[in-house]
């Protein structure tokens, strides 16, 4: 029983920490109508960030977190403007295109990085690294509760600046009729390129958590691109409310999966559940999907 | 006096009659080293000639296509092992059944939907069978798979010269010159439309994917025959799919001989950069700016440049080389 609520704990723990940057994939896709494959890469640039922080300048690998969002969201900011010019040009299939520009860059990054890194795995180094936590019977590693805290108020911050602001309600209108949010007065391409840019900066900042919590090598953006596709099918492409849902989930599969089966079958697990989602329900459990 | 026809058929037919004569006495005239890499090289363009035909011909973007290669690849491996012991040609018909009815779970729910999720639905496919074969015993886990060697390169560049030289002609004949290509370009262009002219979008395009994931699998099958030794990620690895999603991009999305011109040129680059750096992350990072090159500047590929104009680049290179018929000059 201790087992299963540990892992259950480990698992929500975790899914938290996914669920940052899958609310924000969900958000570029509404916005930008494009499924990103470079999610993955922003994961690990943001992890490498992390470690650079930690490793040359000594400082702790939490200071990372801001200087990702500025770095990579500035990094995002600029990329931005060139995806949306590809999904909304006047070429044979944009939205063809557009998939394969996402799959480009990811391509891209991966390559780079391993040009640039080699195959080795690093670590985010934090002042809580080592430390853990215990609830009752329960141990957990104190960095998993901590970045989870932090995945916390970056989500919640998105909701409040989605939900209580005028900005916010531009970013959810242009999602959800991209027509009658440029009728009212919204300048879509900008709009775009910010969304695009506040995507990539939450989730370079998810990346440093998720440097801290595991480590980090340039062939793991993989895995974190498998976690926002399975988040989006779950969810339903698009659809905010149900990332949160769908990557809590994924969390607790991944940990029930690594705890009871074997931790080179939880990707199996996850593969599967995916599939089947996309065979018996394609637009995501919820039926959200876009 | 031109050499070469004037009528674009014509000249078009003997282009492909001087191909064929090149490739066929091929093995005669150059050393294992080379033939190999030849062999490769047509691999590589009917491999990409099989992702055009979903991807350029009906819009949908398959991002797990080696899951089919490997399909076929590891049927034939299987089937060739101890308990079965088949022949090797036995084992072809069998892999691209399996490979079909793969397909067909695959596309018939997820063709309906935005190419989005087909796209996502065929990549999580692949990476599944990566994890399984590796998971697996009678796959042999990750150490993979070996098939009895039977040293004989030329069976092994004919076979796929063959078979490429078939996927081509397939091509031809059903997207460029008969009712069912039309369709496939109807639901391309403007699905709806294509809909409201009673045309089953969604069985042509399960027909098309299906036709698509059974020609890799057939390459498959020869890859894991001619190099007799297969690993979850030598066939399955995602690398594979990216190879071909770049040669269609470079070579022209939808056009018959793209796939066959930037399969063939970033073939050759790959060798080149495997000779000289034996670096393959180095690769990697080459692969995705080409993506992204091309997808920006160049979004028609290499056959957009020699597209049917007046006075396309290719008929001013060739009259140049060869004299042209049209008069000007005394």
């Amino acid at each position: 029983m201790d087992l299963f609520l540990q892992t259950l704990l480990n698992g929500l723990l975790i899914g938290g920490v996914i669920a940052t940057f899958t609310i924000a994939f969900q958000l570029a896709f509404g916005v930008l109508h494009v499924i990103d494959f470079a999610v993955g890469g922003w994961v690990v640039l943001g992890g490498y960030l992390g470690y650079y922080i930690t490793a040359w300048l000594g400082l702790d690998g939490f200071i990372a977190i801001p200087m990702a969002f500025v770095l990579f969201g500035t990094l995002g900011y600029l990329i931005g403007p060139v995806l949306y010019n590809v999904r909304n040009s006047r070429t044979a299939r944009p939205e063809l295109m557009a998939l394969a520009l996402s799959f480009g860059l990811f391509t891209l990054l991966r390559g780079g990085m391993l040009t640039a890194w080699g195959f080795n795995t690093r670590n985010v180094t934090t002042t809580l690294s080592g430390e853990s936590l215990a609830i009752g019977p329960i141990t957990v590693p104190l960095i998993r509760v901590v970045a989870a805290v932090f995945a916390a108020a970056i989500a919640g911050g998105l909701f409040l600046f989605l939900y209580r602001t005028r900005y916010g309600l531009a970013i959810r209108a242009t999602a959800e009729n991209r027509h009658n949010a440029a009728l009212m007065g919204v300048n879509i391409g900008r709009l775009s390129a910010n969304v695009y840019g506040l995507y990539a900066g939450i989730t370079a900042m998810a990346g440093v958590l998720m440097g801290a919590i595991y480590s980090v090598n340039p062939e793991v953006g993989l895995r974190y691109t498998l976690f926002a596709f399975f988040v989006a099918v779950l969810a339903g492409l698009g659809s905010v409310e149900g990332a949160l849902v769908a990557a809590l989930l994924l969390g607790v599969i991944e940990a029930f999966v690594s705890t009871y089966v074997g931790a080179s079958y939880s990707l199996l697990a996850i593969f599967t559940t995916l599939f089947l989602v996309l065979l018996i329900s394609p637009r995501g459990i919820l039926r959200r999907g876009l | 006096m031109a050499l070469l026809p004037t009528n674009p058929q014509w000249r078009g037919l003997v282009l492909l009659a001087i191909i064929i004569v090149v490739l066929g006495v091929l093995p005669w005239t150059v050393n294992n080293y080379w033939l190999r890499i030849a062999t490769g090289a047509l691999m590589w363009a009917g491999l990409a000639c099989s992702w055009n035909m979903l991807g350029g011909y009906a819009g949908y973007i398959n991002f797990g296509q080696s899951a089919f290669f490997g399909l076929g690849a590891y049927v034939t491996a299987f089937l060739m092992g101890d308990p079965f012991g088949l022949p090797f040609s036995a084992t072809i018909p069998v892999g691209m059944v399996v490979t079909a009815l793969f397909a067909v779970i695959i596309g018939a729910p997820t063709l309906r939907l935005r190419g989005a999720y087909f796209a996502i639905a065929t990549w999580a496919f692949a990476e599944v069978l990566i994890q399984f074969a590796s998971a697996m015993d009678f796959t042999g886990g990750i150490g993979g798979i070996g098939l009895p060697p039977y040293l004989n390169e030329r069976f092994f560049y004919f076979a796929m010269f063959g078979t490429a030289a078939l996927a081509y002609f397939l091509t031809w004949a059903l997207f460029e010159r008969s009712r069912f290509g039309l369709k496939v370009k109807a639901l391309r262009d403007h699905e709806p439309a294509a809909e409201a002219m009673g045309i089953n979008t969604a069985l042509v395009k399960l027909q098309t994917f299906v036709l698509s994931a059974v020609t890799a699998s057939v390459f498959g099958a020869i890859f894991a025959y001619w190099v007799t030794f297969i690993n979850p990620k030598s066939v399955f690895g995602g690398d594979i799919t990216d190879q071909m999603v770049v040669m269609v991009l470079l070579g022209g999305l939808g056009t018959l001989w793209g796939p066959a011109i930037g399969g063939v040129a970033l073939f050759v680059v790959n060798r080149l950069i495997w000779m000289y750096w034996g670096d393959t992350a180095f690769y990697i990072a080459i692969l995705g700016t080409a993506i992204v090159l091309v997808v920006l500047f160049l979004p028609n590929g290499i056959a957009g440049l020699f597209a049917r104009r007046k006075n396309n680049a290719l008929d001013r290179v060739l009259d140049k080389l060869v004299g042209s018929g049209e008069g000007g000059h005394p």
